[in-house]
């Protein structure tokens, strides 16, 4: 009786295991089929049948996938768009998150309802009348037209809130005893209490800008202001023709987000876990 | 004067005005306004070129109701929804339960997992479309290889939403599975502990006391998947552009090609598409966070 009931456990462990592997398996596949495909040589790519393995290890389309696409106004278009932003986000969130959590203020409530309200508009719907403001304002297609919408980000008021709820109460009653302003007990005592808070909205920040595509789509159509997800759907659009070219011009965008989550992977996966809890 | 401003900007209440400004003016700007001017928009006749603004009242939903590619979209958007959402929620629940611990193993797993959900869509759709091209394409050659000689995948007009679905749910599950394994060790202990004793298997552990408690954070699960199911544009735009046979065109990206794509360029009709899918999704929101409070009092 025992022992079948032991055979029965070992049978599930293994068979856990299985599955495990196996859907790692299928998640890490298609990177490392694209790894090795971005060093094949053209015709290696698109020979039959395809064999995961290059024949000859080669770094060419790496080299010419800078004179086939505007790799370097890209990279620097999507580096500079989602830095910006990135660092606005993180202190104009926290400066409005502390603001709903710390202060009493006539119409907090509704204030902050309807911030939470602005979170569920797709930006499908916003879309067309924003392509049409931008135009009337005369940003459309410069890095002000890119970076000025995106300055604030309602998610992140709300995460940030979350965050200073959570801190004790008697903080900010010191400094004003002491008879500091409100801006310096803000400045001097708060802001560097939420460094971690900072790091998760700016990974989330930095991730959705740099992965974004209806939204530079949308708002760029000169060749000079596209971003990496942008120009390389464009690029793809009608056809995939140079096939090496186009993947490795997709591992050099996925690059910079990689490295850093293999660093970083704490804060990555926390702003997503907090997400999903009601605070 | 002077100190009179001073004093009152040294107020508290001043202050929390001070520090939200910089966000309400930006969101005032390109969010409120736009959205209102979205509502109006739907009843103009106006071009990508802005010259002239022709009030047509409900002339742009009139012609809706009989434009066979708003309903093609439509009906697209929900298939893709129908197959996403469910699948896409229990295979993350699955996995969840699977990789909740907190071994080394574990943890490695939920990092390993999440990755695709930090790579754009448009390298994963790129991605994706060469591994199922019918003819250089990895996917293809092991399908063909199974006996199927003829292999269209993404070609295929019946299968493309299909695989497009599919490779959603790989590039998305992790997301989800995040936010379920937090609920999930959110779950007191003792809960369990007690229903040991009591002498509950697995099972009824799981329908008793786990799903119970997950109610919440599945509302919000399926909630999201399912508003940004009904916005998806990167995955199609990238491996079909709406293809084959407008078979894997949604509505968001109805509403871009209309306004943007082909001419004439109408704007005002794109956001009467856009109008419906608004209201769509609030439809959608409402009800959704209505059924999971209900739910969530009375238990399953």
């Amino acid at each position: 009786m025992g022992g079948s009931v032991n055979v029965k456990r070992v049978i599930g462990r293994v068979v856990s295991f299985i599955i495990k592997i196996g859907i790692l398996f299928a998640v890490i596949y298609p990177f490392v089929w694209l790894v090795l495909s971005s060093l094949k040589f053209e015709q290696d790519i698109v020979q039959y049948p395809p064999k995961l393995w290059p024949n000859q290890f080669t770094f060419t389309q790496y080299i010419r996938v800078w004179s086939k696409l505007p790799m370097f106004t890209m990279f620097k278009n999507t580096l500079l768009f989602s830095a910006s932003v990135t660092v606005s986000n993180c202190l104009l969130c926290a400066m409005g998150g502390y603001a709903f959590a710390r202060i009493e203020f006539r119409g907090r409530k509704l204030l902050f309802v309807l911030i939470l309200m602005t979170m569920m508009i797709p930006f499908q719907i916003i879309m067309i009348p924003l392509y049409i403001l931008e135009h009337m304002i005369g940003i459309l297609d410069t890095f002000w037209g890119l970076i000025l919408p995106r300055l604030t980000w309602p998610f992140a008021i709300y995460l940030m809130r979350s965050f200073f709820i959570s801190l004790p109460k008697n903080l900010e009653e010191a400094g004003r005893i002491d008879g500091a302003s409100e801006y310096r007990i803000f400045w001097q005592i708060m802001l560097p209490l939420c460094k971690a808070a900072m790091i998760t909205v700016g990974i989330m920040t930095f991730t959705n800008n740099w992965n974004d595509l209806v939204y530079p789509l949308l708002l760029t159509n000169s060749v000079t202001m596209r971003t990496l997800s942008a120009g390389l759907a464009m690029f793809v659009g009608q056809r995939i023709i140079e096939y090496g070219a186009t993947l490795a011009a997709s591992m050099i965008s996925l690059i910079p987000l990689l490295a850093a989550f293999l660093f970083m992977q704490k804060y990555f996966v926390k702003g997503i876990a907090l997400s999903g809890m009601k605070i | 004067m002077f100190k009179n401003i001073r004093s009152y900007f040294q107020r508290t209440e001043t202050a929390a005005w001070v520090l939200l400004f910089p966000s309400l003016l930006c969101l005032t700007i390109f969010l409120f306004i736009p959205l209102i001017m979205s509502f109006g928009l739907a009843f103009f006749d106006v071009t990508i070129f802005l010259k002239q603004f022709k009030f047509v009242g409900l002339d742009n939903f009139i012609e809706l109701l009989q434009d066979d590619r708003f309903w093609n979209a439509l009906g697209n958007t929900v298939y893709f929804t129908i197959m996403v959402v469910p699948c896409g929620i229990l295979f993350s629940l699955a996995v969840a339960l699977f990789v909740q611990g907190n071994s080394l193993f574990q943890r490695f797993l939920r990092v390993s997992y999440y990755v695709p959900v930090i790579c754009s869509m448009t390298a994963m759709g790129i991605v994706w479309a060469v591994l199922m091209d019918p003819t250089i394409g990895m996917f293809a050659f092991w399908i063909r290889q199974l006996g199927f000689e003829n292999v269209q995948l993404l070609k295929d007009p019946n299968l493309a939403m299909p695989l497009i679905a599919a490779m959603t749910i790989w590039k998305t599950f992790g997301q989800n599975m995040i936010i379920l394994v937090a609920g999930l060790q959110a779950i007191p202990d003792e809960y369990y502990d007690a229903s040991m004793i009591d002498g509950a298997n697995k099972w009824k552990q799981f329908f008793h006391i786990t799903l119970p408690s997950l109610i919440p954070t599945l509302g919000f699960c399926v909630t999201t998947s399912t508003i940004s199911s009904f916005m998806v544009f990167d995955q199609t735009y990238v491996m079909t552009r709406g293809g084959p046979l407008f078979r894997t065109e949604t509505l968001a990206q109805y509403v871009y090609t209309r306004g943007f794509v082909i001419s004439p360029f109408r704007l005002g009709y794109a956001s009467s598409v856009a109008f419906v899918l608004f209201i769509v999704i609030a439809a959608i929101s409402i009800a959704m966070y209505y059924f999971f409070t209900k739910k969530e009092t009375e238990g399953l």
